[in-house]
């Protein structure tokens, strides 16, 4: 138990922080080859729109993508609401990380984030592995970071009563598994998706391509 | 005088006392009997058989309720029939299927499978049919614990362990039942058009699905036992929901009664449910060749659909929705690019 509470934990926040940093440095600050190409449009106009335009679908695939797209939201809003207005959550970044804190949820609230979550992960990821495309494509690692969010989720859920200290243990070695494996996997989107979006707009502004 | 009077009377009230510590002592033989003045009160409350409804200054439901004797007759039932004919039920159908499987064995289509495919399940289906599988498992799984786990699992595990279970189990439950129903409502609208009885039904059903005598047990798209575990599914399961929302929330204005017979519903209808589901899972998994493909990849076998859905397949085969073997291992990723349509479009006409 002590172990879960402190060597793991730092094991694992070091882990997350040193992996997250060594994957975003190059891809920010690394070097890229020049574009000699003469300027049709503006590069940083063409990275803001492309950030923001990528969060609706194209009107000629909307009703192609429909389920992920109604499920992506679900799960990645839930998940947001959950994760950072959830009382226990903001209880804990108070004291351990932050000295500050602000309005948690109310628990009804907490249950509806979370429903709209599990759900949304749930027909995420039975996409994932029914479609013949989403199927060819997933590897292994995309699977075991959809299970381990899920797990994530699942063990801070059963937690919910807050009575038990092996539940709030095993919710907490989960969430370890996961900042572990966080930096190594696809689930660095997170903190992928802003720059990507913004290099490919960039790309596309340059060379005055409307996407 | 007055001396003795205050004495006399001291003694009279201290008699009692004296008289009943004598006989706790056995030292007196005579046993007295000290009526607690409350005893009939008491007697007369718990020996009506319904809860009498009085006045309290609590406000709020069943507040004015001193005693309700339904609880008791609640708990009876629950420890002593809920929990032993659920048990027998569900060990019982799983005997049963075990038999039946030991005896008929695994139901294997005529001539084998051809490798020649039909499209039958969308994404969307498949995605909405395994939301919900794997929602109602987990329901089950938790549901089962809290119901059978006093009688059941505290002698295996202990009570400091199953305390732990029985907690997550519960917390569990309740946050996963919502999202039951809104699968279930969503497979009621995606499925309710094919799921509609029609005529040719019955004589599948007398035919017992094909399982009685030889001759073939004619069926369309979903035949009669696929309809009927559907309206199973969505009914119960509607019961099932509406009875977990008035447990769940019970600061709706429901009294004890209406949560103590929401309880046994509950329970009963979900001990039924996951008893027919095993009949479910058994025929789609072991039970017969060929189904879970459908459920799986979308696609079943041309022979599997004739001999099941006969009147569906002669549809797939006048509008040209059979793939052969070589195109559906394309599709699958097992070779090179696909030559046929993609599995959205080839199944939307064979559907119908």
């Amino acid at each position: 138990m002590e172990f879960i509470d402190g060597p793991l934990w730092y094991f694992s926040l070091t882990v997350f922080t040193i992996g997250v940093i060594w994957r975003l440095v190059p891809l920010i600050f690394g070097k890229r080859t020049t574009d000699l190409s003469v300027a049709r449009g503006s590069a940083a106009s063409g990275a803001v729109k492309t950030v923001f335009s990528r969060f609706i679908p194209h009107k000629g695939m909307a009703s192609q993508v429909s389920l992920q797209i109604i499920a992506g939201y679900m799960f990645h809003l839930g998940l947001f609401a959950v994760l950072f207005f959830a009382a226990p959550h903001v209880r804990f970044l108070d004291e351990h990380f932050l000295g500050f804190s602000w309005t948690p949820m109310p628990h009804w609230a907490f249950i509806v984030a979370s429903q709209f979550a599990f759900l949304g992960l749930l027909m995420l990821w039975l996409h994932r592995v029914s479609n013949l495309v989403t199927r060819l494509i997933s590897t292994t690692g995309d699977h075991v970071g959809s299970i381990l969010t899920f797990v994530v989720m699942l063990t801070g859920c059963l937690a919910l009563l807050e009575s038990f200290e092996e539940l709030r243990l095993l919710h907490r070695f989960s969430v370890e598994l996961f900042l572990i494996y966080f930096p190594f996997s696809r689930l660095m989107h997170t903190f992928t998706f802003i720059p990507s979006r913004a290099f490919t707009g960039a790309w596309f502004g340059r060379r005055g391509i409307n996407s | 005088m007055k001396f003795v009077s205050v004495l006399m009377v001291l003694l009279f009230m201290s008699m009692p006392l004296t008289l009943s510590a004598a006989t706790d002592e056995g030292i007196g033989e005579r046993a007295v009997i000290v009526a607690n003045p409350g005893t009939d009160l008491w007697r007369q409350v718990r020996q009506r058989d319904m809860a009498i409804e009085g006045t309290s200054q609590v406000k709020g439901v069943d507040s004015g309720i001193l005693i309700n004797p339904q609880a008791d007759r609640w708990t009876r039932f629950r420890v002593s029939k809920l929990v032993e004919y659920g048990q027998i039920v569900l060990v019982g159908v799983a005997a049963l299927i075990l038999l039946f499987y030991a005896v008929r064995g695994k139901i294997r289509i005529e001539g084998g499978l051809s490798g020649k495919m039909v499209f039958r399940f969308s994404d969307y289906e498949r995605v909405l049919h395994w939301v919900l599988a794997i929602v109602f498992i987990f329901l089950a799984v938790t549901g089962l614990t809290l119901l059978f786990g006093r009688t059941l699992l505290i002698p295996v595990l202990g009570h400091d362990i199953f305390s732990v279970l029985a907690s997550s189990s519960k917390e569990g439950h309740n946050l996963f039942g919502p999202i039951f129903l809104v699968s279930l409502l969503l497979m009621l609208f995606s499925f309710v058009k094919r799921n509609i009885y029609a005529r040719g039904d019955m004589t599948w059903l007398l035919k017992g699905g094909g399982m009685i005598g030889k001759s073939h047990a004619s069926g369309g798209f979903f035949n009669m036992g696929e309809k009927t575990w559907y309206w199973i599914v969505i009914l119960i399961g509607l019961v099932i929901s509406a009875s977990g929302l008035i447990l769940v929330s019970p600061n709706f204005g429901q009294g004890r009664l209406i949560m103590e017979l929401s309880q046994v519903v509950h329970a009963s209808t979900a001990i039924l449910l996951i008893a027919v589901s095993f009949g479910h899972i058994y025929l789609a998994t072991a039970g017969t060749e060929g189904t879970k493909e459908g459920m799986n990849t979308g696609y079943v076998d041309i022979k599997w659909a004739e001999a099941h859905h006969d009147r569906w397949a002669k549809q797939c085969h006048e509008n040209g929705k059979v793939i052969s073997a070589e195109d559906y291992a394309r599709l699958q990723g097992k070779t090179g690019p696909a030559s046929v349509t993609s599995s959205s479009s080839a199944g939307d006409g064979a559907r119908s």
